[in-house]
């Protein structure tokens, strides 16, 4: 588990370097690769379906991203983009490719599919975090508050 | 006042940001920002990654311009400095002149240098191989297939490869050096080893940018970006496919 997390920390960091994030906002953005696996981790450990624990993590990394943006002042792509690669189910495209070279179509199907709806759950979470955002920026300055 | 520079200076600061790889929304903010702070009454701009229409109209005088944006690369140290430095024109009380000088120092800035992005290529691989439960020597496989895909990666840039070839090509050379690392007997999990150095292909940004895009109105950006996002995964797929099916049919079995 803690291997996982530090594992995640470093390959955002690694992926921090190659997109050029740079200063504080590259410790910023690792962490928050971190903490996307660990959510991710801790809820399926807790039980849940793999769809169900993607989409909780993307929304604790969106969160964190909309957050941290706005006290670094920087956009928030930043954090997002780091954050979101260990998510990405690489796994279960290889594993979609590779049953369907292999001639059993009907697994690569099934996990084509699901490869799907984990990309599809990742960006709903994102979607959402975004979407409530900027909802209470706009109600904020609507009633100056 | 001079409406020709301001509409050359608020484009400019648009294609660095295009360049880089933010969002459709972002530039277009961005660059009425710019244009309304230096006192042009009505601009407007539409961007999508791979243009920038662009105009203001200033006392009876309208004046358009459009920009292509031919090269893209992922670089969001200068879209984060662009972003601030048009949110504090008026705190700072920049001329035209001085802006312009700003920018372009912004863009002439240096990324990491190669040989440090590839270092962090091959330790991402590592880590990514294991994230998705690989063994030490897994790992050690990937971080040298990170290596030479990456420098691949970089060479195919140089010569201006089109993003979906060089990404079939590094793909295949990842699929073909993990056989090869499992035949020499360095690794233990071809699996493994492969999805940890294909994560370094992973269109990251592009799935990022195609969601953001969508939910902020600008379906064609979102739309080009999904389908940049889904060719480069098809990519991959082919890539890494193609040599492991040639090996699977020549040599009957990994």
């Amino acid at each position: 588990m803690i291997i996982d997390v530090v594992s995640a920390f470093i390959a955002s960091f690694a992926f921090g370097i190659i997109f050029n994030i740079k200063g504080k906002n590259l410790f910023f953005a690792s962490f928050c690769g971190a903490l996307g696996w660990f959510v991710y981790k801790i809820s399926l450990k807790l039980g849940n379906s793999d769809t169900t624990s993607m989409f909780l993590a993307s929304i604790a990394l969106s969160t964190y991203s909309e957050i941290f943006a706005r006290i670094l002042k920087t956009p928030v792509t930043t954090f997002v983009v780091a954050a979101l690669i260990p998510l990405v189910p690489g796994g279960g495209m290889y594993y979609t490719m590779y049953e369907a070279i292999t001639g059993d179509i009907i697994t690569s199907l099934e996990i084509g599919i699901k490869t799907l709806a984990s990309a599809g759950v990742l960006s709903i979470g994102i979607i959402l975090v975004s979407t409530i955002t900027k909802a209470i920026v706009k109600y904020r300055r609507y009633y100056k508050i | 006042m001079n409406i020709n520079d301001i509409l050359h200076l608020s484009t400019y600061a648009g294609k660095i940001m295009l360049e880089n790889g933010a969002e459709a929304y972002r530039v277009e903010e961005t660059m009425n920002k710019i244009s309304e702070a230096f006192g042009v009454e009505k601009p407007d701009s539409y961007a999508t990654p791979t243009a920038i229409i662009s105009s203001a109209s200033h006392k009876g005088e309208t004046k358009s311009v459009v920009v292509r944006i031919l090269k893209r690369s992922v670089n969001l140290e200068k879209i984060h400095r662009v972003n601030d430095l048009a949110r504090n024109i008026k705190n700072n009380n920049y001329t035209v002149e001085e802006f312009k000088e700003k920018l372009k120092e912004i863009d002439n800035e240096k990324r990491y240098s190669n040989k440090v992005t590839i270092l962090f290529s091959a330790i991402g691989a590592l880590s990514f191989t294991f994230l998705f439960g690989g063994g030490l020597k897994d790992a050690a496989a990937a971080f040298f297939i990170g290596l030479i895909v990456k420098f691949f990666d970089i060479e195919a840039d140089k010569i201006g490869l089109n993003s979906f070839f060089s990404t079939i090509i590094c793909s295949a050379i990842t699929a073909f050096l993990a056989i090869l690392s499992i035949k020499l007997n360095i690794a233990a999990d071809i699996d493994k080893v492969i999805i940890g150095s294909i994560m370094l292909l992973v269109p990251g940004l592009a799935i990022t940018n195609a969601i953001r895009d969508t939910i902020a109105g600008d379906l064609i950006s979102g739309i080009a970006r999904a389908v940049e996002a889904f060719l480069i995964a098809i990519g991959v797929a082919a890539g890494t496919g193609v040599v492991l099916s040639f090996w699977i049919n020549t040599f009957g079995g990994l």
